[in-house]
């Protein structure tokens, strides 16, 4: 693929000249920064993200990663030529609910959308848990008399005055953002969009959000739900966005400014302002896009699982057939408890698992891990904050897999006694030793994590053993090996950049746009005419995006994809299939639809029937245009393999006795060099423990790669 | 799994394996669960089970223990071990590749609406397991089109086709002639063979994985685990008890009256709790003889709505399975309408109605235990919002269709710690059931919804809440429509408990097109004509402890988000309020709220 034109010349002998990517994932905890150089290769930034001012901690993790480079900050902003920022900023707004004072403005008759929901409740038998509030409490809530039909004719028309009413009400009141979402509006919007005049003439200023315009889809519920969170991020985003890239520029930074999105592509500020939902992921959908890119460069296939191993969540990715995989079952602040989010985004989960899962024994004798925290405080007893609960991380601190030396980059000091007296706690009550308990407390913590990954590949119909196990977050390398022989998994891959995924991701991501229309027709009856029509008409509204970006950005190598969302003729739930042409002449092309229909169903559901029709419900175009560093510009860089005296640490791996173990460092492994478990790699911002009958190799790139089966 | 608290046991016994490779197989085997969950809620046609999620699976041991249930509907809970013995006692020539559909309430299902898939696994020619997947039909042959014949007399007029375990597959082919027995005598033929291929593939999918976790860790140890695991369970169930006072408490409720069952029907538990020897009896021998219409309970729905009743009222998450069925005694009597139904009684609703009452009155009576224990009743009553409809489509070249909508939010009831969930739907599914998309409801069937709005007010007063109903209105689009519904909810509201309020009482009507409203009768079968709507209100759910000793904060809320009034924020619970909800000025006034509430608590 010739991509040229997303770099621009670089000049001889000033290799550095404007050739820079920068790309941040601000986290809870930690702000992440990866620097590509004209290259392709990565150097990462680290810092401690700074909420009450974004921008501290950014610039804090920029200078880190600057003088890994041997640069000053300024001289690096100024020979950039990319900027890409991914934040949780949306996402807490979204959990905490401190977006705007948002009405939402529903269907008369129908108050109770954003109460009611969808889904149901997870534990039969659990009557200690209040209901959970609505995304917008219920008198904020006000109904509009109108009401479209199925058909899309108005059996209520428009009731202009009384929403001049309320409009008046709002005005009065304060709100700050207006959600619209009425009873079928993807039928017929007429009335959303009367409704959004008068929003324009009454309120001017205050933003506001039309369902039909946003997610196009049916189901009430997922339509209010992405309506009232992009609302109510309006007035924040556009803050924070602004602010931000303010600020970068007063820095002296003055190319391109992107975010990253839910959809696991990047977009402009403009964009995002106008629709900021699209940000709530914006972090966590950039591990997949990293993941296909590590396994591309390594060449290990076109399937991949992701996980990012947090402190106190595991989030698990796909990559399927070299494509994202999409959801749009995305909640936050969980499964039905928390609000959907309604549009499309890349398909992560989250388990609560991780450093500060706390291990006990319940009252019938059982083992378990989590799905208790120890959180980050106190954190785990070996923090030597004062927690006495044995955590996940305390086990491994007993096995002897952290450096005592270097514990969390060597911010903290190890306290192994503490750790050792916690794990004992249980290992009394299980007869075994604390060693040999320390081994099972990471088993079981494998274990919610092997559950988390069994859901989503369940879902996607993906065989854990076909594909490779991309490992992301600090803490990824304790057990991933362990997980990957469990699920079968013959391939694992962490990159060197693994403790910044998301970040690193970032630089491989390409601009992604959708458009998508709801538009019933079946198999037997295809309406070639309106299919057709509908499909030219996305296919416009992404030209035009496109004939809006910047030069460089209008000459780089684009496509447009179709799919649709279809199920069998009764059934509720539809699935995305691609679109094998998206023009209908004859019957032979709705023919390779039908077929295309038939084999997604099969392989996410193991079964067909041709017998029966095929209900097309919904029509989305996704533009890319291909922005993101292309695999074949990269060189590798291979590591030095700089010998030092050997280091052994005893480590426990099952057994009661400690075994003598080869501890490595990062730089003394030449590319190509296999190391043999029982061993412990260690890098400056990640810990790989290779078990016994296990091994790594460092790949060309420096990355790498592990066999666990 | 339910989070419990951690803390290190001191006297729990370890249990007799490796404790690591027994959370892990236990891990796996709940996966498998899982799996056979996912792929019938997504495979499913009808609305009933994708949308509703209507189903449950579980996985049985070889020699008929139910060994897990995961997430399934509490009605199901109880049943698929028997009917797994149904399966082994029938079929001496049991073989691997085997399917077989039970529907039969006289032998282990639930009623025969629920179409029970039951695969029997075999590993090194040994029959280990059995995966059960149980789902409710969209129809299930019964003479009038639903698949809740309250007015059936027995069996017979009930009119569904009853299947005693019958095999529908062998060597993973399928018997074509049930299917071609079925396709005759089930309504929307298209939709049922698509949930029958759901429910084989569920049950196929739990043979593939159990096969693959009995290669992983060898029968030995899978021989192993089943038995820890239900010990351990049992276990868990012995603490649970043990935590409990010694007592007997009986309690009376009843089931509306309706056209066809003019008296009600009267219902009664029994409960003995024996902390120090870790065991319960539930008896329920002293209800009434079955009744001549499809009310009558079936074994498995007697024993998994008490059984309900007693796992609502335990504060632990004890696993669902025959290790802590063990600790349980349930009393049953032949003949008698909460009990086993004599053949050929009518148990066409034994799922919903005369359950939902005896989960109410198990929960209830628990409460009589203490502060602290037990539950409120929950809303009950399949009205307007969770009738089978049938008729025409005229938007689609007038196809018939058949099938239950499921737009009910009955409220929830109050516990000691918590107000009622909202979309608790009704005893027997606690939440777990999806609510219906008003839009796809829409457009699968013709009907027009004018209001699906919570009422407030409609919860129980108490300490804690119950949650209030909501109300329900709709139209159609087709000249004329069935509904039919079996009722119950309007004249004996869900009670509350320790001093909290009853919740409100349903009701359901049929308006004209000139807005005159007819009520309509607790169970019903009635031809909507074009013009007329039908409004149904839900009932709320019962309150716990006294509305006095609510926290105003909690009041306040309540009336700001309008679950309730300001009359009844007032009157029932005595806070004064100042300002107003219209403008986000709503106030307590604190020193009139004591006033007022020493007044009331002395008056």
């Amino acid at each position: 693929m010739e991509l040229a034109a997303a770099f621009p010349d670089v000049k001889t002998g000033d290799k550095r000249s404007m050739s820079f990517r920068i790309s941040v994932d601000t986290g809870g905890t930690f702000t992440d920064v990866v620097v590509a150089d004209e290259f392709g290769r990565l150097t990462v930034g680290k810092a401690l993200t700074t909420p009450e001012r974004a921008f501290k901690g950014l610039s804090d993790a920029l200078n880190d990663a600057a003088e890994a480079l041997a640069m000053d900050l300024p001289a690096l902003l100024a020979q950039t030529e990319l900027f890409v920022y991914g934040t949780t900023r949306a996402t807490n707004a979204i959990v905490t609910r401190r977006g705007a004072k948002t009405a939402f403005l529903t269907t008369e008759g129908f108050p109770d959308i954003l109460v009611l929901k969808e889904g149901g409740k997870h534990f039969p038998h659990d009557f200690a848990t209040d209901y959970p509030a609505p995304y917008i409490p219920r008198r904020h809530t006000f109904e509009i008399r109108e009401r479209m039909s199925s058909e899309g004719t108005a059996s209520i028309p428009f009731d202009e005055a009384q929403a001049r009413t309320i409009l008046a009400k709002l005005k009065t009141l304060g709100f700050e953002a207006v959600a619209v979402s009425f009873i079928w509006s993807i039928a017929n919007p007429a009335h959303e969009r009367r409704m959004g005049e008068l929003i324009e003439e009454m309120l001017p200023g205050v933003p506001y959000t039309l369902s039909h315009a946003l997610v196009p889809i049916l189901r009430e519920y997922r339509r209010a739900s992405a309506s009232a969170i992009d609302a109510s991020l309006k007035p924040l985003m556009q803050r924070h966005l602004q602010g931000l890239e303010e600020d970068l520029r007063a820095a002296g930074y003055q190319n391109e400014f992107l975010v990253s999105t839910s959809i696991g592509g990047v977009m402009q500020v403009a964009e995002l302002i106008e629709q900021p939902i699209h940000t709530a992921k914006s972090g966590p959908a950039m591990a997949p896009v990293a993941a296909r890119a590590f396994s591309g460069l390594e060449t290990l296939g076109a399937d991949a699982i992701v996980c990012d191993t947090g402190g106190t969540t595991f989030d698990v990715g796909l990559v399927r057939e070299g494509e994202l995989v999409y959801s749009r079952d995305t909640w936050l602040g969980g499964e039905w408890t928390g609000h959907l989010l309604g549009i499309s985004s890349v398909d992560i989960r989250s388990v609560g698992a991780g450093g500060g899962s706390i291990a006990w024994i319940d009252d019938g004798g059982l083992f378990r891990v989590g799905p208790q925290s120890a959180g980050s405080v106190p954190g785990p007893a070996c923090y030597g904050q004062g927690g006495t609960q044995p955590t996940v991380s305390d086990a491994a601190c007993v096995l002897g897999y952290f450096n005592p030396d270097y514990f969390l980059g060597g911010r903290m000091a190890l306290d192994q006694e503490a750790a050792h007296a916690a794990v004992s706690t249980v290992a009394a009550r299980i007869g075994r030793s604390t060693a040999a308990t320390a081994f099972g407390i990471i088993n079981l913590a494998s274990e919610l994590m092997i559950k988390a990954i069994h859901d989503i590949t369940i879902a996607e119909g993906v065989n854990p053993r076909e594909s490779v196990l991309v490992a992301g977050g600090g803490a990824a390398g304790i057990n991933i090996m362990l997980i990957a022989k469990e699920l079968g998994c013959e391939k694992v891959l962490l990159p060197k950049q693994a403790s910044a995924l998301s970040a690193a991701g970032m630089q491989f991501a390409d601009i992604v746009k959708e458009a998508s229309r709801s538009l019933f027709t079946t198999s037997q009856s295809f309406d070639k005419v309106t299919v057709n029509t509908l499909l030219a008409s996305l296919r416009e509204e992404l030209e035009a995006f496109r004939a809006g970006l910047n030069a460089t950005q209008k000459a780089l190598p684009y496509k447009i994809e179709f799919v649709t969302d279809a199920r069998y003729a009764s059934q509720v739930w539809e699935i995305e299939a691609p679109l094998p042409s998206a023009v209908f002449e004859t019957n032979a092309e709705v023919d390779a639809l039908t077929e295309a229909f038939h084999a997604t169903h099969e392989r996410l559901f193991t079964l067909r029937d041709e017998g029966s029709t095929i209900e097309f419900i919904g029509w989305k175009a996704r533009l890319t245009v291909m922005s993101g560093i292309a695999l074949d510009r990269i060189k590798p860089e291979p590591p030095p393999g700089v010998a030092e005296t050997a280091r052994y640490r005893p480590c426990y791996f099952g057994d009661d006795e400690p075994v003598t173990t080869r501890i490595w460092k990062g730089q003394e492994l030449a590319a190509g060099t296999r190391v043999d478990g029982p061993c412990i790699i260690e890098e400056p911002t990640t810990t790989v423990v290779v078990f016994p009958g296990m091994s790594a190799e460092v790949t060309p790139r420096g990355h790498y790669l592990l066999t666990c089966i | 799994m339910q989070a419990t608290n951690p803390s290190c046991s001191e006297n729990a016994p370890v249990p007799p394996m490796d404790p690591v490779l027994m959370a892990i197989i236990a891990n796996r085997i709940d996966a498998v669960v899982r799996e056979m969950t996912h792929t019938l809620l997504r495979t499913a046609r009808s609305a009933v089970i994708n949308s509703a999620r209507d189903f449950s699976c579980a996985i049985c041991t070889g020699d008929n223990e139910l060994l897990a249930c995961a997430e399934g509907l509490p009605i199901h809970i109880f049943g698929a071990d028997m009917q797994a013995r149904t399966m082994t006692e029938r079929h001496a020539d049991l073989a691997e590749g085997d399917c077989y559909l039970h529907n039969d309430p006289y032998t282990g299902n639930t009623h025969a609406a629920d179409h029970t898939f039951l695969v029997p696994v075999f590993f090194e020619g040994e029959h280990l397991f059995t995966a059960v997947a149980k789902a409710h039909q969209a129809d299930c042959g019964n003479s009038l089109p639903t698949t809740y014949m309250s007015t059936a007399r027995d069996l017979f007029e009930e009119g569904s086709l009853i299947f005693p375990a019958v095999r529908i597959q062998r060597d993973y082919k399928m018997v074509d002639d049930v299917v071609a027995m079925m396709r005759s005598r089930i309504r929307v033929p298209s939709q049922w063979y698509g949930d029958f291929l759901a429910g084989i593939g569920a049950a196929r999918i739990a043979e593939l994985r159990l096969k693959e976790v009995c290669a992983k860790y060898g029968k030995s140890a899978i021989k192993t685990f089943i038995k820890a695991w239900l010990d351990y369970t049992e276990q868990r169930m012995i603490n649970a008890l043990k935590s409990l006072p010694a007592a007997s408490l009986s309690r009376d409720g009843r089931h509306d009256s309706t056209p066809f069952l003019p008296e009600g029907i009267p219902l009664r538990v029994d409960v003995a709790i024996d902390p120090d020897d870790a065991r319960i009896t539930i008896d329920l021998t002293r209800n009434i003889d079955n009744v001549d219409c499809g009310y009558n309970q079936s074994e498995a729905t007697a024993v998994s709505s008490v059984m309900a009743g007693l796992f609502n009222s335990l504060k632990s998450d004890v696993p669902r399975n025959s290790g802590s069925f063990r600790r349980v005694d349930i009393k049953l009597r032949e003949g008698a309408v909460a009990g086993k139904p004599r053949y050929p009684h009518s148990c066409s609703v034994a799922t919903t109605n005369v359950s939902d009452r005896m989960i109410n009155l198990t929960g209830l009576a628990f409460s009589d235990l203490g502060d602290g224990l037990g539950l409120a009743e929950g809303g009950v009553g399949l009205g307007v919002g969770m009738c089978v409809l049938s008729g025409t489509d005229p938007r689609y070249d007038n196809a018939r269709f058949v099938n239950q909508i499921h737009l009910c939010a009955s409220g929830g009831p109050a516990s000691a710690s918590a107000d009622g969930w909202i979309t608790y739907g009704i005893p027997v599914v606690a939440g777990l059931m999806y609510r219906d998309s008003i839009e796809i409801d829409e457009l699968k069937h013709p009907i027009e919804v004018k209001r699906a709005a919570i009422v407030a007010g409609t919860g129980g007063a108490g300490r804690r809440r119950g949650a209030p109903g909501s109300m329900i209105e709709y139209g159609i689009k087709s000249e004329t429509m069935t509904m039919i519904y079996p009722g119950d909810g309007q004249e004996f509201a869900p009670r509350g408990a320790r001093g909290g309020q009853d919740g409100g009482l349903a009701g359901r009507w049929l308006i004209e097109p000139d807005g005159k409203a007819t009520k309509l009768t607790n169970a019903a079968n009635i031809l909507i004509r074009k013009g007329q709507t039908v409004r149904g209100q839900d009932c709320g759910g019962g309150g716990y402890g006294p509305p006095l000793e609510r926290e105003p904060e909690r009041v306040l809320e309540d009336v700001r988000e309008r679950y309730e009034t300001p009359a009844r924020a007032r009157e029932i619970y005595g806070v004064v309020l100042t300002g107003s909800a219209d403008d986000d000025t709503l106030a307590i006034d604190l020193d009139a709220t004591r006033t007022l509430r020493r007044h009331m608590a002395s008056a």
